[in-house]
């Protein structure tokens, strides 16, 4: 994408109409498959509907879903575990991704080779993820307390049962899958620097650590908010790992902002109520959208400025 | 219009045909129909799958099952079941989700087959079937809704319904010297001893959710506790609710490791693999702990009846089988019904290792069976009032129910001002729900 | 010379270590799927050497309904990365080489809608479903896919077409080449590495998508992830044979991985790194 291309446009003769026939089918796709559910969330939330009811004859409820989820403690409670699981999860993926990338930056023979091994956790099914990791956390015939009990002689622990235990797997079951992504991005990143500018600095007797915090970091400081942000709204976004692992207990101790709309629907079936909370997550995460795009949105072209 | 007429006059002279063979074989009518039926990936059910082959084999009509973890059944049946044209000609609902099903006018009364000659089996014999079983799956819309009355009507038949009986292992009491239980202080006592001789007592659910609440439920009944009074109010933090809440701690702290993971399956689990000397819950663990396949302990398992606090009280629970409202093979789907619960069937499902609803079943069968005589005499004290089976009761499950014993069963904190909790909790969803209006 | 010898030691036994913790799981599944249910109850980590048996295989592939899954799954992952291909391209194109009103807009509001989370969709849809009593319908699971991947579709597309020099494309409008030639006949061809990053994007998603597919199909429309989840029943996981499930679910992106690393290195670091 050079910056002369972007500047110049094909023109063709009088068709103002193709483009508008270039996209209709798309932005109808677009519009009855995302905005259209979007829309409706904000429709049910107004109404109190159950499964199994006429959605014609479900009552109107005015605000009263917002307010209640506004004192609903449950909403705050999960709202705050998705928050921690964001912090432990980012803070640790950014950290142990952006140093693997960092020692691993060299190219060396075989690097094709192993970066294809990294991207196979991101490959693996959500579902098939949550399983292996709940056959591995199973409190009687996991492998995990196997290993830990004939390595460390530590007791069986029940993973899965106990409230900062099961918050504990799911945060490292989310490491294992996503820190690959951050590496490679950042891998990525490191590798588009221009080469000159490392090596200025060298010459310039930078020793490592320098070189690392004060122009390699700095330099990729834009990729790395957008991997932040990117995996923020993973968090939120997020459910299919937890609903087969834990399905977010013990209690509310794994029950992600996005798995409580699930279960609020499906398991209590107050769908109203559930859409109220969606507003809310619509909310959240189009906050977070807007921040990124600000940042970096690769369509606009400064030509369009 | 001739053309219309004289097709007309023709498929009325088949159908009069039909009906006239039809008094040759009741099923021929429907040979070749598909019906399809959903119910839960559970032992009786699988089992169930030989004798529904049978079933097509003797009658001709096809049956295809759709066969789902239990949790997922009432979600897609609702969305079937709302439809115009459902898929499903038999749905089998946990007793829990019957209220919610007639209230929402999507099952079909079987008034409307106990009126028609042409369907009714007269050797069928209802009266054999279990009463509290037959209350309990089956008839909606007598006392409170859910329990035995007079405005009550017929809506299924049990087909894997069940109580609770208790189940210990014969080889661990005996070498520990101890006696079967038979009250709740007896009980807490031996899993007090057995906890100690570094044995895992009782097994338990303890899943967060519906699993907890039915595990507490199961020692809420036998201490006399209730969830409502008789005015619709909460009563989960009266000093009985609390002791329950307290039995199913000490459960937690003596059982084997993991209970609060366990749904039904792990817990069973547990005992099926030896892990566990007693179980305390549903009387399906006999025929499953006969299955080589889930069990290791087979030949060494005692049963009794299920312990009783200030009085006996066992659940009631387990599934039954009616017809929905937009069913597309009603008639059909009632054969099928009548055939698996008949006297023949029942006994097949015996030999095919479920669970039998019927009383003669239950008593011709009692020298191979152990626990038939158990269930037998436990019948009688099957509590149709062991939880509500009201819509609301779904939230109050699993929302609020399912929070707090997780917090008993987890935390140390003293269980008082839990329970207090979680009773202001469900009184606050029972007043949104207009249950007081008549106070 | 000792010295690069030990770094690149010191480098390969890191890369060693990390590529063995990203493989374990995923080895312990297929591991797993190969016990029978005696010795995965048994609980003592078997990594290799255990008396293997197709039994949890057998069992899937004749009794599970397994062809059935497999042939829905295929078929909504096919269709809809097709049309997502096919509009999204189409879209792309537009924004990346034609002049119109509201282009801005719409290349801002594209990105925005790509984040809406499956939650919020879950309920509408399932309200969609029961309104129009249009369920259990593969070509609904294919329109919410397709929704679901086209912003995306159109991002990645898009960069592909602004590497492609315009002065193809001037060449053949000059002959009088409408746009739709220009679209397939030029661009088509140049495009493809762009087509198949996003294929394998659209694809990906539709085939491990659960929560949309589980409230969307019925008995006869399941995709195999809804499938798979069927086996964690009442009476326990059966662990041998969910395992058997996810090892033949994973299998395909684990094909495209090995196959296509490289794109799709390319389509994850396309939003952070080329921006």
């Amino acid at each position: 994408m050079t910056v002369l291309t972007q500047s110049r446009k094909p023109r063709f003769a009088a068709e103002t109409m193709t483009p508008y026939t270039f996209i209709t089918p798309a932005i109808l796709v677009i519009l009855g498959g995302l905005l259209y559910p979007v829309f409706m969330a904000f429709y049910l939330s107004f109404y109190d509907w159950e499964i199994g009811r006429d959605l014609a004859k479900a009552p109107f409820m005015g605000v009263d879903n917002f307010v209640r989820m506004v004192q609903d403690p449950q909403v705050w409670e999960v709202l705050w575990v998705t928050l921690r699981f964001g912090f432990w999860t980012i803070t640790i993926e950014m950290t142990l991704g952006v140093a693997l990338a960092l020692l691993l930056e060299k190219p060396i023979r075989g690097a094709s080779f192993f970066r294809t091994i990294f991207i196979l956790p991101l490959m693996v099914s959500p579902v098939v993820v949550g399983l292996i990791w709940r056959y591995l956390f199973d409190a009687r015939i996991g492998w995990i307390n196997y290993y830990l009990g004939a390595f460390f002689g530590i007791e069986p622990q029940v993973w899965l049962g106990d409230a900062d235990l099961a918050f504990f797997a799911i945060v490292f079951t989310d490491i294992w899958q996503w820190t690959p992504f951050i590496f490679i991005i950042v891998i990525a990143g490191l590798q588009a620097l221009p080469s000159e500018v490392v090596e200025a600095s060298t010459i310039d007797g930078a020793n490592w650590y320098q070189q690392v915090f004060l122009v390699k970091l700095p330099m990729i400081k834009s990729i790395l908010v957008i991997a932040l942000l990117m995996r923020l709204i993973d968090v939120f976004r997020g459910l299919e790992v937890m609903l087969i692992m834990t399905g977010g207990g013990p209690g509310r101790a794994t029950e992600l902002l996005s798995l409580h709309i699930y279960n609020r629907a499906f398991d209590t079936q107050q769908l109203g109520y559930a859409s109220a909370i969606s507003v809310l997550l619509i909310l959240i995460v189009f906050a977070i959208s807007t921040a990124i795009l600000t940042m970096a949105n690769p369509m606009k072209s400064k030509s369009d400025v | 219009m001739r053309h219309v007429l004289k097709k007309g006059l023709l498929s009325m002279g088949a159908f009069a045909f039909v009906t006239a063979a039809a008094f040759a074989n009741p099923y021929e009518k429907f040979e070749g129909t598909t019906i399809v039926v959903s119910w839960p990936a559970l032992s009786h059910f699988k089992k169930a799958e030989d004798l529904v082959a049978e079933f097509t084999e003797e009658t001709g009509i096809e049956v295809e099952i759709d066969a789902l973890q239990y949790l997922k059944l009432r979600d897609r049946q609702l969305l079937e079941m709302s439809k115009n044209e459902g898929e499903y000609d038999v749905v089998s609902w946990v007793v829990m989700w019957k209220g919610e099903y007639v209230s929402k006018g999507l099952l079909t009364p079987l008034s409307q087959f106990y009126t028609s000659g042409s369907l009714v089996d007269p050797n069928y014999d209802l009266d054999d079937i279990a009463d509290a079983y037959l209350q309990n799956g089956g008839v909606v819309g007598g006392k409170k809704g859910y329990m035995p009355g007079k405005s009550g009507a017929m809506y299924g038949v049990p087909f894997g319904a069940e109580t609770s009986i208790l189940a210990y292992r014969k080889d661990i009491f005996e070498e520990q010297g101890l006696k079967v239980p038979e009250t709740y202080d007896e009980l807490r006592d031996v899993m007090q001893k057995l906890h100690e001789a570094g044995i895992p007592a009782l097994t338990s659910r303890g899943k967060t959710g519906h699993q907890i609440t039915a595990a507490w439920l199961l020692h809420l009944a036998p201490l006399g506790g209730k969830i409502f009074d008789d005015q619709w109010n909460p009563v989960i933090n009266s000093p009985e609710a609390v002791e329950a809440a307290q039995v199913l701690r000490e459960v937690a702290q003596t059982g084997p490791k993991g209970i609060p993971t366990f749904g039904f399956g792990e817990a069973a689990a547990a005992f099926l693999q030896g892990e566990a000397a007693m179980h305390l819950d549903t009387l399906k663990i006999a025929a499953m702990s006969r299955d080589p396949k889930l069990s290791k302990i087979d030949g060494k398992v005692g049963y009794a009846l299920h312990p009783v606090g200030s009085r006996c009280g066992s659940e009631t629970g387990g599934f039954a089988a009616g017809i929905p409202a937009n069913a597309p093979n009603k008639e059909a789907a009632f054969l099928f019904l009548q055939y698996m619960t008949s006297k023949a069937g029942d006994q097949r499902m015996v030999e095919l290792g479920g669970d039998p609803v019927r009383i003669s079943t239950l008593k011709n069968n009692a020298d191979k069976f152990d626990e038939y005589a158990v269930v037998a005499e436990q019948l009688p004290c099957a509590d149709p009032d062991w939880r509500p089976l009201i819509p609301e009761w779904n939230e109050l499950n699993i929302d609020v129910l399912g929070q707090a014993l997780t917090e008993v069963i987890t935390t140390d904190k003293p269980i008082q001002p839990i329970m207090d909790a979680a009773n202001e909790k469900a009184r606050a969803i029972m007043e949104r729900e207009g249950y007081y209006l008549w106070q | 010379m000792n010295d690069t010898f030990q770094r690149q030691l010191y480098h390969y036994s890191a890369l060693i270590f990390l590529a063995l913790i990203a493989l374990a799981p995923i080895w312990v599944m297929v591991a797993t799927s190969f016990k029978d249910d005696v010795l995965v109850q048994d609980g003592t980590p078997l990594w290799f050497f255990f008396h293997p048996t197709l039994e949890n295989y057998e069992y899937i592939l004749t009794r599970g309904k397994f062809d059935r899954y497999l042939t829905n799954s295929i078929i909504v992952g096919v269709a809809s990365t097709i049309i997502t291909l096919l509009l999204g391209g189409f879209c792309a194109y537009a924004l990346a080489r034609l002049d119109f009103k509201g282009r801005a807009l719409m290349a801002n509001s594209t990105l925005l809608v790509r984040m809406v989370p499956p939650a919020v969709l879950a309920v509408p849809a399932f309200a969609f479903v029961t309104l129009t009593g249009v369920d259990s319908d593969l070509a609904v699971l294919t329109f919410f896919y397709t929704a679901l991947n086209l912003p995306f579709a159109i991002w990645l597309l898009f960069g592909f077409y602004k590497q492609i020099p315009v002065e193809l494309e001037e060449a053949a409008i000059v002959d009088g080449a409408s746009p739709l030639q220009v679209f397939f006949k030029v661009l088509f061809p140049l495009m493809t590495s762009g087509y198949a990053v996003a294929a394998i994007f659209t694809f990906r998603i539709a085939w491990n998508e659960f929560i949309l597919a589980l409230l969307l199909t019925g008995r006869t429309t399941r995709t195999l992830p809804v499938g798979a989840a069927g086996f964690i029943t009442d009476t326990g996981i059966e662990w041998g044979r969910i395992m058997a499930m996810g090892t033949l679910i994973v299998i395909p992106p684990l094909l495209f991985t090995f196959f296509a690393a490289r794109q799709i290195i390319a389509g994850m670091t396309a939003g952070a790194v080329k921006g």
